[in-house]
């Protein structure tokens, strides 16, 4: 038993010192894999969660302990937003590397401003409230632009001999994100002030960036699922609030918004279903994600 | 544990604030954040209907496993945790130190090694806390073999091995004290594990688990002398059942549409042990044994619905009189469950759950004096402050 245990500990370490040695990203969301890959194409990115995935509720997966136990860096939000699962993660996985108070561990919301801090007493009634506010900030190109020129230079500091690249790289795609931004603002001119119902702050960025406003949240309370009981007060409020569209993220259950959809206040208004993050994490994942954004937005809320 | 030892650990508790206080100021400004102290609480109450053979909640209203915590980083080599835990038995508020452990955050190659007090990873529900459970009491096989939840003290050590899925080994050494209360034999190093945790993906939706684990119990059970009727009304601590080796099995599937469980999931999970050489006294082919299958079913975000089976075949050693020679006691006890719960967040949860136990074997009615038709539970769990990350 023990000579068996012994031969299988050395292979297994023969196979890891021999594999190919590709500077590999664990990221907690798509969006930072995008990022990175427009940052530093060379990376092999690993994406704990898609956009079909609620961020918020990941099981800490034996899959993604493997994945992060060969990772050279991780990049996620933080800001408790990976608080459910990305520590038990970085417990299990035994790479040192990874460990919160280490450069290979980069938490987004670091190098931004965050809005919507609840500053309530967090009771058990509460719902799943972050105190460091909203950690969802990734809607908003502006901030992408602040993490972007952060992780540049975490990029660099690991990878130094790649320096003039990543730094090539970065200008180029800071360059392009700041040009599309003046043209999504003005296509997204006329949704300034438009009222519309959401559920949960996922898009909250989104909206402050905007000039969007939210009327009213399908979730009774931050993270806890629409209960009957809060959809018919949303409902009987619906002729005040004037809310011209319903807008949910795609790894939302659609059962409480269609419902209000089918009720005769909610019958005109149009159920808008988005995507919270990038589909595929390709260099141009984040401008093509935000055009989907923007476009669908300015052709569904009426004029 | 002690009492004195239990001031003394409590007694180092300011310390351990203390020391926190003086790291996040010291990293305050620095680069790369470390982790901040959290503190949390828990509080789990249930109302019972009848209390269960080899339950360990009480009938009525009653405290199951309520804690304090506190946690965070010492410098950026250690984690340390502390859990102090409370429940009530037979009405009465009992205390202890569940956990209080350092944590090696910055061993190279994959390795990781704690020391202190915490649970023992063998199994898969050992590891958890009971209150994080899918269900209001533990399977047969922790109520009987673990003391429900199995934490001591002592020393561990993992490899995470750098394989494309997970393939984690790991040892333990403990004293033993909190598995075995009251020992026959006492030497330093009572229990030891060896273990084997793998698993995958199979593809978005479906990811399983596979866990080995071989207990060492050097420390061997004092025999009691027997009395007629009391097994449901014991004082239950530490391991009801035991023996010098125990293997365990355990695999757990889960189903989520798109791998994303908020909205809905399948969680299996079925665990099996084995416990042999369970007195010197007895014959080889004397064991006992093990069985737990549970099914859970997320069927809209919030909700909840389970079922378990579960049984246990023991041969109990005991003694008609004082100077008697040791006899075995042959019986089975089966228990099912089924529960509905309603989780808005990770704040809350409410049970409802019914539990019926069935006893036979040659000596049921001594072994399993007390199993129940009919039982009716309802819990409430409410967390205040952090909650931890919740393990697969």
């Amino acid at each position: 038993m023990r000579i068996v245990i012994k031969s299988v500990f050395a292979a297994l370490a023969i196979g890891g010192a021999g594999a190919a040695q590709a500077f590999s990203v664990f990221v907690c969301e798509p969006e930072w894999g995008a990022l990175v890959k427009a940052l530093h194409p060379a990376a092999q990115i690993f994406s704990a969660t898609t956009y079909l995935q609620d961020p918020h509720h990941i099981e800490a997966r034996p899959s993604l302990i493997a994945r992060l136990r060969g990772a050279d860096l991780a990049v996620c939000t933080g800001a408790s937003l990976e608080v459910g699962w990305l520590p038990m993660l970085q417990e299990r996985s035994g790479n040192a590397k990874v460990q919160d108070g280490q450069p290979g561990m980069f938490y987004t919301a670091q190098f931004v401003k965050l809005i919507g801090q609840y500053e309530g007493v967090i009771t058990p009634f509460s719902g799943d409230v972050h105190s460091e506010g909203n950690p969802h900030f990734h809607t908003d190109p502006r901030r992408l632009l602040q993490v972007a020129a952060a992780l540049r230079d975490r990029l660099i500091q690991l990878n130094p001999g790649q320096a003039s690249s990543i730094t090539a790289q970065h200008a180029q795609f800071s360059k392009a994100l700041s040009d599309r931004i003046s043209g999504w603002e003005a296509k997204a001119a006329r949704l300034k002030g438009k009222p519309v119902l959401t559920q949960h702050a996922t898009f909250g960025y989104l909206w402050e960036w905007l000039g969007i406003k939210s009327v009213g949240d399908l979730e009774p309370k931050p993270g806890m699922p629409p209960t009957l009981g809060h959809l018919e007060r949303l409902r009987a409020q619906m002729s005040q609030s004037a809310a011209q569209a319903i807008i949910i993220a795609q790894h939302h259950d659609r059962r409480p918004a269609e419902w209000l959809t089918r009720q005769p206040e909610g019958r005109a208004l149009p159920l808008i279903v988005l995507s919270a993050t990038v589909s595929e994490m390709s260099p141009t994942g984040i401008f093509d994600w935000l055009d989907g954004l923007v476009m669908t937005l300015q052709q569904q809320i009426r004029h | 544990m002690t009492a004195r030892s239990m001031y003394c650990q409590l007694l180092l508790l300011p310390g351990l604030v203390a020391l926190a206080a003086s790291a996040t100021a010291h990293d305050s400004g620095r680069q790369y954040p470390n982790s901040s102290w959290e503190f949390g609480a828990v509080l789990d109450a249930a109302h019972t209907s009848k209390k269960l053979e080899l339950g360990y909640r009480d009938k009525n209203l009653g405290l199951g496993h309520s804690d304090l915590m506190i946690r965070g980083p010492l410098g950026a080599a250690f984690t340390a945790e502390g859990i102090f835990a409370a429940h009530t038995v037979d009405d009465r508020l009992e205390t202890h130190t569940e956990r209080f452990v350092l944590r090696s955050r910055n061993l190279p190659g994959g390795l990781s090694l704690a020391v202190g007090r915490f649970a023992s990873q063998i199994g898969y529900l050992n590891e958890q806390h009971p209150h994080a459970d899918d269900f209001s009491e533990r399977p047969l096989l922790y109520r009987g073999f673990l003391g429900n939840h199995w934490f001591d003290d002592g020393l561990r050590l993992n490899w995470t091995a750098p394989t494309p899925f997970y393939l984690r080994f790991g040892a333990e050494a403990f004293s033993g004290k909190q598995l075995i209360k009251e020992a026959e034999t006492k030497p330093k190093i009572g229990t030891s594990t060896v273990s084997l945790k793998t698993g995958g993906d199979l593809n978005q939706n479906n990811s399983w688990q596979l866990g080995l684990s071989y207990l060492n119990n050097r420390r061997q059970a004092e025999v009691h002398t027997h009395s007629e009727g009391e097994s449901a009304h014991e004082h239950l601590h530490g391991a009801s059942f035991s023996g010098r080796r125990m293997w365990m099995t355990d695999l757990v599937y889960k189903w989520a549409p798109d791998g994303n469980p908020k909205n809905q999931q399948i969680r299996l999970i079925w665990e099996q042990a084995s416990v042999a050489r369970i007195h010197p006294d007895a014959a080889a082919s004397l064991r006992h044994s093990a069985t737990a299958l549970a099914a859970v079913w997320r069927f809209r975000p919030a909700w909840e619905l389970g079922a378990k089976t579960d049984w246990l075949r023991v041969n109990k050693p005991e003694r008609e009189e004082d100077g008697d020679p040791i006899e075995f006691g042959a019986a089975r006890l089966r228990e099912h469950a089924m529960m509905i719960a309603y989780k808005p967040s990770h704040m809350q949860t409410y049970r409802l759950q019914f539990s019926r136990q069935r006893a036979d074997g040659a000596d049921a009615a001594e072994v399993f004096a007390n199993p129940v038709r009919n039982v009716v539970m309802f819990q409430v769990v409410l967390g205040f402050g952090a909650h931890g990350a919740h393990s697969y």
